[in-house]
């Protein structure tokens, strides 16, 4: 993956000016909000989100003995599973076995761990051919872009683009209807199928307890991914692991309506391994790969709580940064107010050093994560961890005067006139030119409230 | 072969992770639904219909298995491809279908069939383990995956019995130990709204899907 992140206030320029952009993303966003609230209605929120909560803060705080308990169960199962710390390890993992099985092709379903590796183009390069076979993902492929959303990855794409695309990249006739658009990939992606090796997905969740590996969608094409090919891949993170079988009647009714407001998505997979001997098809290998890649560091910090997040999308569907800006401007596959807090967390701060900044802190990401992250005081901290690391800086230069000169009276004084004098000129204004662009700076004043007060109690 | 980061990775976690272990956390028993699930059939079986109706799909109650054959006959498109577990409990229905010339059976298949030919079937009959009221899901588990997965339009079988509540009950000891490589939870037809997020049915799996219990 390429991750742009530094350059965040260049990228988010261009995209806030893109005003079709913003028609698709609010039509988009809203709607799926306003699904998600009426899903909500026939449960109980709260409970699942504290039990969902609780059963992720277990996850994590015996994450050891529960990667133990899954890795005996999918053994069981007769997965092999395989830990990559990186990105190239995992990448490479997965290129041995295409070449071991002489593959050409390889159907991929959606999965956010394999756009973080940069997967697909990775085994393109080495000449596999690698389809995305979501919808969403096939439509970003086709254009050679990245997703831009979580869970609906061509969110920032209008029909007429989409119907040009197919029209430019298939042949298709100019048709927007997007019906007729699915139907021409459903027939394009059905001869994929047939023809495929292997296939790879990512995980919703791995039960320790049992080995299933749990794929939650509504297309129908990760359950062809991992059905229609001799060797399936799984490709997924350390922390998807939760202890029990059982603990899936919290996630199975958060997952859906969260991210679409369904009770409950079209296909849940509930996958054991490759096919047992009274079975005619299915994989005759499962691998499963566990990616760290900066997970493991999150442990035992105040960040950790960032990893329980089940990647529904609900955080980025309610926020207003990200309703402008879309989620290529945050320059990381993982965009909007979590992926402000994964890509710097996961992949260094200095790497997305702007990233928590874009927010207002709103709150409303912190609301509706159905897991309980404290999302914007996530936020909140991670901007306090980047500024403390940082020296100097007019900010810092501001604030520490700023801090004297309310201590002493003396000092309050003279920095007031200084400041009013300041600001008749257009000094003032050019030292903060940053944050006078899109504000108005407040008119100072031109005696201060004391010298009103004396003058009014002499008269 | 490439060597992998297990140790080194467990080591980072036990690192991250030293004293900040914490016991097992309970879980509460509570259901997060807000009404009770219905507690009979009937009332089960209109909550079902409701659920599945509303994503586009249909239930329906067959008092026969000459019923269940007309359901399926006068809905389905194209060849069917019957499974096995159907074949072996509903011995009516299956003469019925084999009559009508259009239906192949699981058991003339063998391992490592052709996937073209899994392809090649417009609609698939297949039983189920479980149904779920709350949700309008039926539970699958089947030893061919392919079929139900290409076909156009599919039929679950179902019985009265295997018609549960709520998803509290699915996800049980009594599910979980299931025998065999996988279990499939479908609800309604294969759906997507990447495009606008408009709603359309039948993108890689199924554009219809019918539910029928017989009664017996
Ligand atoms: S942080 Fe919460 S709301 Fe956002 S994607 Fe993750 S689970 Fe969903």
């Amino acid at each position: 993956m390429e991750l742009r992140s530094r350059k965040f206030r260049t990228l988010y320029k261009t995209e806030v000016g893109n005003a079709q952009l913003r028609a698709n993303l609010s039509k988009a966003t809203l709607q799926a909000v306003d699904k998600r609230g009426q899903s909500f209605a026939e449960v109980d929120f709260k409970f699942l989100q504290d039990e969902a909560k609780k059963i992720k803060q277990e996850s994590l705080s015996r994450l050891n003995d529960l990667l133990s308990q899954f890795e005996d169960s999918a053994r069981k199962n007769n997965c092999r599973i395989f830990y990559a710390q990186t990105p190239e390890k995992a990448n490479a993992y997965v290129l041995d076995i295409a070449r071991r099985y002489g593959a050409r092709t390889a159907v991929k379903s959606k999965s956010m761990v394999t756009e973080e590796i940069g997967l697909a183009p990775f085994l393109i390069r080495n000449g596999i051919e690698t389809v995305e076979t979501d919808l969403g993902e096939y439509i970003v492929q086709l254009a050679g872009e990245t997703p831009s959303h979580i869970t609906t990855p061509a969110i920032h794409k209008s029909r007429t683009e989409i119907s040009r695309l197919f029209h430019d990249k298939l042949g298709t006739e100019l048709n927007s209807d997007p019906a007729f658009l699915t139907a021409e990939a459903r027939r394009v992606l059905r001869e994929k199928f047939l023809s495929a090796d292997i296939g790879i997905s990512g995980a919703n969740f791995l039960v320790a307890e049992t080995g299933d590996i749990v794929i939650v969608e509504n297309e129908g094409n990760a359950r062809l991914s991992t059905s229609a090919v001799k060797v399936h891949i799984v490709v997924t993170g350390i922390e998807k692991v939760i202890p029990k079988f059982s603990d899936l009647r919290i996630f199975m009714r958060l997952l859906g309506r969260s991210s679409t407001g369904q009770k409950i998505t079209s296909y849940v997979s509930l996958l054991r391994g490759p096919s047992t001997e009274d079975e005619k098809d299915g994989p005759e290998e499962v691998h499963i790969i566990l990616l760290d890649n900066g997970r493991s560091g999150l442990l035992g910090t105040d960040h950790q709580e960032v990893l329980h997040c089940i990647r529904c999308g609900a955080c980025l569907n309610v926020c207003p940064v990200y309703r402008n800006i879309g989620g290529h401007a945050y320059g990381s596959v993982y965009p909007g107010p979590i992926g402000s807090l994964v890509t710097p967390l996961y992949f260094g701060e200095q790497n997305a050093p702007d990233l928590p900044f874009a927010s207002s802190l709103c709150g409303n990401c912190t609301e509706v994560c159905p897991v309980g992250i404290d999302i914007h005081h996530q936020l909140l901290a991670v901007r306090h961890e980047i500024k403390s690391a940082k020296k100097g800086g007019v900010e810092r230069f501001i604030f520490r005067n700023y801090r004297k000169a309310m201590l002493r009276p003396g000092r309050y004084r003279l920095a007031g006139k200084i400041a009013r004098g300041l600001s008749k000129t257009p000094l003032l204004r050019y030292f903060l030119k940053g944050w006078t662009q899109h504000r108005e700076l407040p008119r100072f004043p031109s005696r201060s409230f004391r010298e009103i007060y004396k003058s009014a109690k002499a008269k | 072969m490439i060597e992998d980061d297990r140790e080194k990775i467990l080591a980072s976690i036990r690192r991250g992770l030293r004293g900040t272990e914490r016991p097992s956390a309970g879980r509460s028993a509570k259901s997060p639904l807000l009404t009770e699930p219905d507690a009979d059939f009937a009332s089960r079986f209109a909550h079902f219909k409701a659920e599945l109706s509303a994503l586009g799909g249909e239930a329906a109650t067959a008092g026969s298995e000459t019923d269940l054959a007309d359901i399926v006959t006068a809905k389905k498109t194209g060849a069917i491809f019957v499974y096995d577990d159907i074949r072996t409990g509903y011995g009516t229905f299956t003469s019925l279908l084999t009559e009508s010339r259009e239906a192949r059976f699981g058991l003339e298949f063998g391992r490592g069939y052709d996937k073209r030919e899994a392809a090649s079937f417009e609609s698939a009959v297949t039983g189920c383990v479980a149904c779920i009221a709350e949700t309008g899901s039926a539970v699958i588990k089947t030893d061919m995956r392919l079929p139900a997965a290409l076909a156009t339009s599919l039929f679950v079988v179902a019985e009265e019995r295997q018609l549960l509540g709520s998803l509290d009950e699915l996800f049980t000891d009594r599910f979980g130990n299931f025998e065999g490589s996988n279990l499939l939870l479908i609800t309604g037809p294969s759906r997507t709204a990447d495009i606008e997020k408009e709603l359309v049915t039948g993108v890689h799996g199924p554009k219809e899907v019918t539910v029928v219990f017989v009664q017996r």
